[in-house]
């Protein structure tokens, strides 16, 4: 982005896109922190178990899930 | 950094470096309280027992292990 020429059409290009670039890190940091409470709950080992794997996978699932949930019933309420 | 010559690569490039820092400090104060938590669970001692340094050390390798994890499905999504 050269702000020389900080057109409006650029510049919301470019705000757009960090907004979903910062979007996408807070999901993931939010998966993360969630998951890993919901799904580690005994001593960490040197790998996932199977049980614990397969709770992070459904955890991830079902968040993204109820995420999507709420943003259409608030969509739709307006 | 020299503002006077605020051409854009070179303002596109200090960005994408301070946003790494930042994300890597973010990881590190993060992971440190998680693990923190998850394996000091008696009163601290003068060091770490071999227990507490075989948890803190999975912890924070599993932690990492996740998020990336987590990063894939969400890219996978879009």
């Amino acid at each position: 982005m050269d702000p020389s020429s900080l057109n409006t059409a650029e510049l919301q290009h470019f705000l757009n896109q960090e907004k979903e670039r910062a979007m996408m890190n807070e999901m993931v940091a939010k998966l993360t922190s969630v998951c890993w409470d919901k799904c580690i709950t005994s001593t960490p080992g040197s790998k996932f178990s199977s049980g614990e794997s397969a709770c992070l996978s459904n955890c991830a699932q079902r968040y993204l899930d109820l995420t999507l949930i709420i943003m259409k019933r608030f969509q739709s309420m307006q």
